[in-house]
């Protein structure tokens, strides 16, 4: 007998048209924002590919097809909310309001970025909006204890999202924070961008069962899994999850079927997927366009229109990291200790 | 009939005798109660006070919301004390034996040591990880381990390590008004437990109220002039032992108490080996690759002239520490290597 | 003139031994009530002994010798 993954309402009630255009504008600035990264990191890595070369060097990881968790989950969010994500990070920086600048900036490895160049794409910190991130699998999730535990301690409703990816629920460190955390009934939101591939392998592979839902039941903590990266039934599930942090009654498990347009890192050649040339076609984006034009929320002039702020925001924070200055290789110690 | 002759001379006015281990709790509860964001969890840190008596009758004074049990659950717990540091609070996170680092490395050398750094420093991690290290009574290879080379090693952390009640109790008031991760690393054997070999250093005046000893200061706890012995936690005392039987003997040996390693302190270092021109290491961690070697080339770096004879290293050898008390015995840098260590660089 | 007796603290043997593991105070020195006397072991059982009332200690055993429980260790004038 397999167990079947706990799921949401099968009809969700849609938000209202204000919040249907902020969450098509998130996902829409997020995507131009991989889209500028994606070009600007392969502009200087040839001939051929050189990881360590360029104005962006490194590792690169890009969340395009995955927007729609973001999207749906920081729009229950305060700046006062902490929102701890992965090596992937740079949609959920985006919607939970990251500043841009820094941001691009410290990806180009600038002096004037959020962590002075020293931290890059996989370490970026703004703790106004008590955003940080994790280049380590999983790790990510038992300093967001930490941050839920204080918010409580506070007296506040303040709540902390822990994104993982769905091959860090096989990791040590995921299991004790889902167990500690229903222990201590902490105000945590864990999300699971189930994106079907840990790199090259398979989720059917790699976890024993059908969806990481289940392992909620292992920790007797209330779990949901979203299956067609659906931008609003992530908002609603989302908004039960918070509610119930922001209530004390304790952690929820949401796990979200998304979708890794491009490969897990640039310069994945992608061999070890079949489905490559289908993928594009399940981009969420259009289809939530399409879905909005048929509510008559969005219609062609608005769509233009919120393309170009995104490509306009997006520039400026693109010509913000280009001009800042370089960090001085002479403090390259720095910031050891406080 | 009385004891007439005490080995404990009366305590002076403004102190009280302790152990270390009730030295390192009294700068806890003092502590705890200058700063409401000050809490301490960990494994059997509650009712039962810590397995090494770390946390003794702190439950009983502040509640189980500010000393609290957790689950076996290294990662979890140590990086919830990351993110509790982050939004402003002062945890203190026990790893109950460092031998256990394995479990939960990444929380503390990525995350715990790393974050302010890769923030450029707009994060801070103000926290405190206590951990019982040492040998010496028969725990074997998996629970007698030092490994404070290790934790030095990896950077972003401060590393302290008392050898007796005062600094014991000055170390921990530091530790916790450090904006910086300290690894608080006690011996088992300098805690002065009742259920472990008696040790007479393991007691001594410590001052009442709160006092801070300076995290990156060495110590000369001995002074002396024909050689230097440099060395840190229970390996101290065995260092004076043995410098006291060689004074008769007419060598007068200077002993240097590390007491932090992150910071080091290389100018206590170099200060007293240009005046002996002979130096003895004392490391009860493994020792190739760590300590000892680092104490070695603190010397060398500036001038290898300063030595007038190799440097003695008395360390663990890199061999898991032995079960059985003769074999683990022979392996820890007792007082009868330490001795056999000086006269080497004396007698040259 | 108060006896300070090793506390009874095994469960089996009324007569057990232990040992008085530390003492925090020298012979003849003045204390304060409840001020901390020693630390004692028997068994697995470690156990603080305070000082029933202020006065001069003086110490009646040695630290790490066998002594039975319930046998003053100290006296308080």
């Amino acid at each position: 007998m397999t167990t079947t993954a706990p799921q949401g309402p099968s009809v969700i009630t849609p938000p209202d048209a204000a919040t249907r255009l902020e969450l098509y504008r998130t996902m829409v600035l997020a995507r131009t924002f991989e889209e500028a990264i994606l070009r600007e990191y392969h502009a200087d890595k040839g001939p051929g590919f050189d990881i360590g070369k360029g104005l962006v060097p490194g590792e690169m990881h890009l969340a395009a097809g995955q927007e729609p968790v973001a999207a749906g989950v920081c729009a229950h969010l305060t700046p006062d909310d902490a929102v701890t994500a992965t090596h992937r990070p740079h949609h959920f920086a985006i919607a939970h309001g990251v500043d841009l600048d820094r941001m691009t900036a410290e990806i180009f490895g600038r002096e004037s970025g959020l962590g002075h160049g020293r931290g890059g794409h996989m370490h970026l910190f703004d703790p106004a909006v008590h955003f940080s991130c994790s280049g380590i699998i999983a790790e990510g999730y038992p300093p967001a204890l930490g941050q839920a535990f204080a918010f409580r301690h506070q007296g506040t409703d303040r709540v902390a999202v822990a994104v993982t990816g769905e091959g860090a629920a096989n990791q040590g460190a995921f299991h004790e924070s889902l167990n500690l955390a229903a222990l201590w009934k902490l105000p945590v939101v864990f999300v699971i961008e189930d994106n079907d591939w840990g790199i090259s392998v398979p989720r059917a592979a790699s976890t024993a069962v059908a969806s990481n839902a289940v392992r909620g039941a292992a920790y007797d903590m209330p779990a949901e899994r979203i299956e067609d990266n659906a931008v609003e039934a992530v908002y609603d599930a989302a908004g039960r999850a918070v509610a119930r942090a922001r209530a004390g009654e304790g952690p929820t498990l949401l796990e979200v079927h998304t979708l890794r347009l491009w490969g897990h890192f640039e310069g994945d050649a992608q061999g070890y997927r079949p489905d490559l040339t289908d993928v594009p076609g399940h981009d969420p984006i259009p289809t939530y366009e399409q879905t909005l034009r048929e509510a008559d929320v969005l219609d062609d002039a608005l769509v233009s229109r919120v393309a170009q702020e995104a490509l306009a925001r997006v520039d400026r924070a693109i010509a913000f990291a280009k001009q800042s200055p370089l960090p001085d290789p002479s403090d390259a110690t720095a910031y050891v200790f406080s | 009939m009385t004891i007439t002759e005490s080995s404990v001379a009366p305590t002076p006015h403004g102190s009280h005798r302790l152990t270390t281990a009730k030295a390192m709790v009294e700068a806890i509860e003092l502590e705890m109660e200058r700063d409401p964001s000050v809490f301490y969890l960990g494994e059997d840190v509650g009712p039962y006070g810590g397995i090494f008596s770390s946390t003794t009758g702190l439950q009983e004074r502040f509640g189980p919301s500010r000393v609290i049990d957790t689950p076996i659950s290294e990662s979890a717990f140590i990086g919830l004390a990351i993110g509790a540091a982050v939004e402003g609070m002062r945890p203190i996170a026990e790893l109950m034996f460092a031998d256990f680092m394995g479990v939960c490395l990444d929380q503390i050398y990525n995350h715990m040591a790393k974050i302010h750094f890769e923030s450029g420093g707009n994060v801070k991690v103000p926290m405190v990880l206590t951990t019982a290290v040492g040998g010496g009574y028969s725990d074997a290879a998996q629970h007698s381990q030092c490994l404070w080379g290790t934790f030095a090693h990896l950077p972003g952390m401060k590393v302290v390590v008392p050898s007796n009640p005062y600094d014991a109790k000055g170390l921990m008031t530091s530790a916790i008004r450090d904006d910086n991760p300290v690894v608080y690393m006690f011996h088992k054997g300098v805690m002065g437990l009742p259920w472990m070999v008696r040790n007479p250093r393991a007691t001594a005046d410590v001052p009442d109220g709160s006092y801070t000893v300076p995290i990156g200061q060495a110590k000369v706890v001995r002074p002396g002039t024909d050689a230097t012995v440099v060395t840190l936690s229970l390996s101290v005392h065995h260092a004076l032992d043995a410098a006291d039987t060689l004074a008769a003997q007419g060598v007068e040996v200077e002993v240097i108490d590390l007491r932090s390693l992150v910071p080091l302190d290389r100018r206590t270092i170099l200060e007293s080996v240009s005046k002996t021109g002979r130096l003895v290491v004392v490391d009860e961690d493994y020792q190739s690759f760590g300590l000892s070697g680092e104490v070695a080339a603190t010397v060398t770096d500036v001038d290898p002239g300063l030595l007038r004879a190799p440097i003695a290293r008395i360390a663990n050898p890199d061999v898991p520490v032995p079960y059985a008390r003769l074999l683990e015995h022979a392996v820890l840098p007792r007082q009868h290597r330490i001795e056999e260590g000086i006269r080497r660089v004396v007698y040259r | 003139m108060t006896e300070v007796a090793f506390p009874a603290l095994s469960k089996e043997s009324a007569t057990a031994e232990g040992v008085v593991a530390t003492w925090f105070v020298a012979d003849g020195e003045a204390v304060e009530g409840d001020q901390l006397l020693a630390e004692v072991q028997v068994d697995k059982v470690a156990a603080e002994v305070p000082a029933p009332h202020a006065g001069v200690v003086h110490l009646l055993v040695e630290e790490d010798t066998a002594v039975t429980q319930g046998t003053p260790i100290a006296r308080i004038d």
